[in-house]
């Protein structure tokens, strides 16, 4: 047996799979795949979906060369849409053949940690990559996968058109932020003979669409928008059956009537403002309240009310040593009566949080309809001279006898709509 | 071999007493088969008797007939002798300032495995790798050059610099600014927010980032130094029992008070002796004398008193100096006024 064993391991036999080694092999792909990159006459197009934008992507545009220097455009900001930025980037085996961005580009303004980069949370930013696994890499189009965060990204063979549009800095064209413009907080995609809720995510770079379909049911659907020379494309389209809107073209802005005006698959069709939502969400009012009155605890909101298109419009972030405003259900009782709590917290210089006065409000009243209402009930404690005018303004808006609209906008967000026109609201956190 | 072995078996056979495996011949063998059956027997237990000799013969023998006369293609693995790139105006330059005088190696190309692999981080801007990189130099190795002379900076000067763009977030809240491995590796963070006053874009806050990618610099420097000589353990007794973990919730003027130059230097005694020579280097010894005038009268939270707060950092300064001195043959004094006259040359 010995002999036989010793004589089988002596075998020189070779059954390789492959007629070359995995190295050779290794070298072979990734040059394969740098001269793909780089013998793209145009460039390409390039589509980031960061892990940490729920659905929200970012367009770029790649033009790499062949001693490892990559040219872009990138449409995050105004700036980078327009100004093109050269950096470096590799070939790199890494597990799998990699495309890795290694010096500073506009690809790592979405991955940078400091979260006052990219609006992106502080030591994560937007939770994207730029050291991507090339999943798959052929004819017009290379998939990308992010090796730190998951991110997925996809680059596009761009033609001479597309190329000349970005040297051109035709991609400065941002009409469509003027979406943020509109007074009121509901704003209605008219298109056809359909109207369609959009809620346009500048943070997130996502629109949700909300429609009521001829049945009754309401439907939502997110997805994402980049920017194109004339308009806004999503990722992936919007489908509503068989009307499907893949972005909206030749988009021009009237500010005299504060309307967006533009064209999907050739027809056109604009977005209005409107003062009440396409589908009330019935149960939000009592769902937000009672989601504090279980925890015990409060939303606060950092910016206090916008109205008529401006931020803050009751100057409440200025009254003294602001930190933010607060709204506490059932904070106590009052001759028999649970009342709730509104008014701003102060941040004092010991770091410690104090509440010097507040309104007091009767538990809201709930509608059918899906509004609430506060029912003012009196004033807690002296509010200084300088607050007077803010605290009035705010009393004054909690107090509207129509009410309000929420509208949940994550797990731990609320918007609270003024019901008289839509053109007041305030954003809830949840903080805790 | 086998024969050789055999024969050498032959007496252990009877000495193990082993008769269990008697066969006896009987008719229906043949005669002639009676001295082979022996012989196979007297093998048997030559095998029983030395096994693991022969266990280890047969693998020797094994590996030793696997031997291929080619291992394949050596010549072309991936990444073997490190990444390759086209070489542009930034890598010449490190080559001819850092590498070639010194023999330190710089990567700024992003290489995640060269900081921890759990840490969200970007690399640098190329515009920035230059100008920090030149600024080191300028701060950091002519001045020890221009102290105690070119061989000790070639010598204890760490080889191999990392750098990222980005500052590096810890759980904590805090950020991490720079990091040294084995007095040979540096790693610096934030080179994205370094901007000196000759560039456009400067504001008078950036003078923060500055120094703190100094200090950071002479903090790890320092690690270095005492790593190879270490420091007069008395140093350790100064602020005995004020050591904390908790060091990031305090202030920098709470730390102060208790006779720490810094809240960092409160974590342990080899980061208090490394901030008191980051902090001196790069504030110069008018902003160590600003720093201990600083504490006000009265008592710390932890029972110390103005004047024994003064007298720790002075006691500190001391032994510092003196540790330069007797150990280096460096002039402390005279070696932070260069590198002050050279952090105040990039902020001011």
């Amino acid at each position: 047996m010995f002999a036989i064993v010793a004589a089988s391991s002596c075998s020189k036999k070779s059954d390789s799979a492959f007629s070359e080694s995995p190295d050779q092999r290794l070298n072979e792909t990734l040059s394969a795949d740098q001269a793909t990159l780089v013998k793209a006459p145009y460039g390409w197009r390039g589509l980031i979906y960061p892990k940490g934008l729920t659905g929200g992507v970012v367009g770029f545009y790649f033009k790499f060369n062949d001693s490892n220097r990559v040219e872009m455009f990138s449409d995050f900001d105004s700036a980078s849409a327009v100004t093109p930025m050269t950096a470096s980037y590799r070939l790199k085996a890494l597990q799998q053949p990699s495309l890795v961005f290694d010096t500073y580009s506009y690809v790592h303004v979405l991955a940078d940690p400091n979260g006052s980069v990219n609006g992106g949370s502080y030591g994560s930013g937007l939770s994207s990559d730029f050291e991507f696994a090339i999943d798959s890499i052929g004819g017009d189009t290379v998939h990308l996968t992010g090796r730190f965060n998951g991110t997925k990204a996809v680059l596009i063979k761009a033609t001479q058109q597309e190329a000349n549009s970005y040297y051109s800095k035709q991609f400065s064209n941002r009409l469509f932020l003027n979406i943020s413009k509109y007074l009121t907080y509901f704003k209605r995609l008219v298109v056809g003979g359909h109207q369609y809720e959009v809620l346009v995510d500048q943070v997130g770079r996502t629109i949700t669409f909300t429609w009521v379909d001829d049945s009754g049911n309401v439907h939502k659907a997110t997805v994402g928008y980049y920017f194109t020379t004339n308009g806004v494309a999503f990722s992936p389209a919007f489908t509503d059956g068989s009307i499907i809107i893949s972005g909206f073209s030749n988009i021009t802005w009237n500010a005299g009537t504060t309307t967006l005006s533009f064209t999907i698959n050739g027809n056109a069709a604009g977005i209005v403002g409107s003062g009440t939502p396409i589908q009330p969400d019935l149960d939000a009012p009592h769902r937000w309240w009672q989601f504090a009155v279980d925890k015990g605890l409060w939303w606060i909101s950092e910016k206090g009310f916008h109205v008529n298109g401006v931020d803050d419009a009751y100057g409440i972030t200025k009254t003294t040593s602001f930190f933010y405003l607060m709204y506490r259900p059932k904070y106590s009782t009052y001759n028999g009566c649970t009342y709730d709590v509104a008014g701003p917290i102060q941040l004092l210089p010991d770091n410690s949080l104090n509440q010097d006065y507040a309104l007091a409000y009767r538990t809201p009243n709930f509608t059918t309809d899906g509004r609430l209402t506060f029912p003012y009930l009196g004033q807690l404690g002296n509010i200084p001279a300088s607050d007077s005018v803010a605290m009035a303004k705010t009393r004054i808006q909690f107090s509207d006898s129509y009410g309000y609209y929420l509208v949940q906008t994550s797990d731990i967000s609320y918007d609270m709509v003024s019901a008289r026109d839509g053109k007041a609201w305030v954003t809830w956190i949840w903080p805790f | 071999m086998v024969p050789i072995s055999l024969a050498n078996g032959w007496k252990e056979i009877y000495r193990a007493g082993g008769f269990d495996d008697f066969m006896p011949a009987d008719s229906r063998m043949p005669g002639w088969l009676i001295p082979l059956m022996e012989k196979l027997k007297r093998l048997k237990y030559f095998l029983v008797k030395n096994i693991r000799s022969l266990i280890f013969l047969f693998c020797v023998g094994c590996l030793a007939s696997c031997k291929k006369d080619s291992v394949g293609n050596v010549d072309n693995i991936v990444g073997l002798g490190g990444d390759t790139w086209a070489k542009t105006p930034i890598d010449q330059w490190i080559y001819d300032s850092l590498t070639v005088p010194f023999n330190i190696a710089v990567k700024y190309k992003w290489d995640q495995f060269e900081f921890d692999l759990n840490k969200t981080l970007v690399p640098p801007k190329e515009d920035k790798i230059i100008p920090v990189l030149s600024a080191v130099k300028k701060v950091w190795i002519n001045t020890y050059v221009a102290e105690a002379g070119d061989v000790f900076m070639k010598k204890y000067c760490p080889k191999f610099f990392a750098v990222a763009g980005s500052a590096s977030w810890n759980t904590d809240g805090t950020i991490t600014l720079g990091t040294a491995e084995g007095g040979r590796k540096v790693v610096l963070y934030v080179l994205n927010d370094f901007r000196t006053k000759s560039m456009a874009d400067y504001m008078p806050s950036d003078s923060f980032n500055i120094k703190q990618m100094f200090h950071t610099i002479e903090h790890e420097f320092g690690h270095i130094l005492h790593q190879t000589v270490m420091y007069p353990v008395d140093f350790k007794t100064i602020t005995v029992g004020f050591y904390t973990s908790n060091w990031n919730n305090v202030s920098d003027a709470t730390a102060h008070r208790d006779g720490f130059v810094s809240a960092y230097a409160m974590s342990a005694p080899d980061e208090d002796f490394v901030e008191m020579i980051g902090i001196m280097l790069t504030e110069g010894r008018a902003g160590f004398d600003a720093i201990v005038n600083s504490v006000p009268s009265g008592t710390s939270d932890n029972g110390t008193t103005q004047a024994q707060a003064v007298s720790k950092l002075r006691q500190k300064e001391s032994i510092v100096v003196s540790y330069f001195k007797n150990t280096w043959g460096i002039d402390f004094y005279s070696l932070q006024s260069r590198v002050r006259a050279q952090v105040v040359s990039l902020i001011q």
